[in-house]
């Protein structure tokens, strides 16, 4: 059984960088590990930061009520899909899952 | 100057920032990173949060291990720098020599210790290997003594406790967090560590250790009371570490080194960042020293811009947060004196207390409460004016309590 996906981070023009992410961990932990860029993830995922802003795709744009209220203070305004990368477990289902890197135009 | 070798001392969140900065910004010359520790850059809030409650003992690292040769940053870890030279521009590590053309200090602060004792079994937390020491005792459920009720001490005592330790905790204040929140987050805290078992001491004036074989093994308290332990942690307080500050002679001001709002420091050349400095805040007028995560990663920031020739004065709004049990406190300005509004009903659980000096809001402390936390962030950034009736209301969104400022008459 396979302990990691590959995961695909997408920025504004295009260019992707994919990176090996652990199950059980989080979206965040898995950027920031897979160097991506613009994934700071300050507070170590502990929900306090909104430095791991990304767009997921569909599926997995629940948010809850602290992460709704914390992405008001993303830099890059939130958009729809928008979510706080530390609050998406990493699942056997999110192989291949695109996120976006919401960059200001 | 965008070239040159730039030695950062200390690889914590605002040494490594600080190094990221200056590549993402440009950076061509040299880059070194110094750390004392030999791993690999690492959070700390965890240490004294999530690692203490189990799952995996391993550190969560700032960057990737590739990170730094990816991007040109020489990491030596494991290596102290011990000796500096501003005159001469040079630095000495690991027993060689080695000159800069910026110096960036980012030594941070390490904790306040006991006088007087060197019993094996008192800790203080700084670093992963100490959590890792509290860690194994919190699994094996020693007797906990804890000496200061901050948030190190109870954050700690959140962890053991809820592992199902004994634990008590001597606080020589009147109440806990006495110097960081008002009064009714104090309250609410001590409250909910009470519920969870914790054995709170305030306003202890001294208590005495006793040891036995180089051991603690009891806390006797003036006034009354002995504490059996196994461990003892401290968590009194912190100090910046101006050991290669001295060296160079520079200016000092609240314990910390006295930088300018580039992060430069009193002698040329050399720039500091992070716990170890005083700044001049705007938001308070006056010098202050900050210890948090958001400080050190934005003057990391800040220090880097300014050596590139695209500094800023830093202006940023502290802020800063603490888990304990299912308690999230979220903090934004500075702690400051005016009066005090609570927003929402502290017995729900869910809850803000803002410090005001006119309309204006200061520092705000929100518990389970993070809409509040990000909407006073960004009144206290705007230095907005607040309307105050109905503010106590939770059910309206803090932001549509704004009030245009009023021209200055």
């Amino acid at each position: 059984m396979n302990k990691t996906v590959t995961l695909i981070f997408e920025r504004a023009d295009g260019s992707r960088t994919s990176t090996e992410a652990r199950i059980g961990g989080s979206v965040m932990e898995a950027a920031v590990l897979g160097g991506v860029p613009a994934i700071e993830g300050e507070c170590g995922g502990c929900l306090s930061c909104a430095t791991c802003h990304v767009v997921a795709p569909e599926g997995l744009r629940e948010v809850g009520d602290d992460e709704d209220a914390m992405l008001e203070g993303t830099v890059v305004a939130r958009r729809p899909g928008s979510r706080l990368a530390c609050q998406i477990p990493v699942t056997a289902e999110l192989s291949g899952a695109v996120f976006c890197i919401p960059e200001e135009p | 100057m965008t070239a040159g070798r730039v030695i950062i001392v200390g690889a914590a969140h605002a040494g490594v920032q600080t190094a990221q900065t200056l590549r993402q910004e440009g950076w061509r010359g040299e880059v070194i990173l110094f750390s004392g520790e030999a791993g690999f850059p690492y959070h700390r809030p965890p240490l004294s949060k999530g690692l203490l409650a189990g799952g995996e003992a391993a550190p969560v690292l700032l960057k990737p291990e590739g990170f730094y040769d990816k991007n040109g940053i020489e990491l030596r870890r494991g290596t102290r720098v011990c000796g500096l030279d501003a005159t001469a521009r040079r630095i000495e590590a690991g027993g060689d020599a080695m000159g800069y053309d910026h110096l960036i200090l980012a030594t941070g602060a390490g904790p306040r210790r006991l006088a007087g004792t060197s019993a094996h079994n008192i800790v203080y937390l700084r670093a992963f290997e100490d959590a890792l020491t509290l860690r194994s005792a919190i699994s094996a459920r020693r007797r906990l003594v804890i000496i200061g009720g901050g948030f190190i001490g109870l954050e700690v005592a959140a962890a053991a406790a809820a592992a199902g330790c004994d634990v008590n905790l001597v606080e020589r204040a009147p109440r806990l967090l006495a110097r960081s929140v008002p009064q009714e987050i104090s309250d609410f805290i001590e409250a909910r560590h009470i519920g969870a078992g914790v054995h709170i001491h305030k306003g202890v004036e001294a208590f005495e250790i006793e040891e036995r074989d180089q051991r603690a093994i009891a806390v006797h308290l003036r006034g009354g009371g002995s504490l059996p332990c196994d461990i003892v942690l401290v968590g009194i307080g912190s100090e910046p570490d101006l050991s290669l500050a001295h060296m160079a002679g520079l200016e000092t001001c609240l314990g910390g080194i006295r930088v300018d709002d580039r992060m430069r420091t009193s002698v040329a050349g050399i720039s500091a960042v992070g716990d170890c400095t005083a700044f001049p805040s705007a938001l308070a007028s006056q010098y202050v020293r900050v210890e948090s995560i958001q400080n050190a990663v934005d003057q990391g920031r800040a220090a880097a811009l300014d050596l590139l020739g695209k500094g800023t004065p830093y202006e940023s709004v502290p802020w800063f947060w603490s888990h304990q049990f299912d308690l999230k406190l979220q903090m934004a300005g500075l702690p400051c004196d005016g009066r005090t509004l609570v927003r929402g009903e502290p017995g729900s659980g869910k809850f803000s207390v803002l410090t005001l000096q006119g309309d204006r809001i200061r520092a705000a402390y929100s518990i389970n409460a993070t809409a509040d936390h990000m909407a006073t962030r960004q009144l206290i950034a705007e230095g907005a004016l607040l309307d105050p009736e109905g503010a106590e209301d939770a059910t309206t969104p803090l932001g549509a309590r704004r009030r245009i400022a009023a021209p200055a008459a």
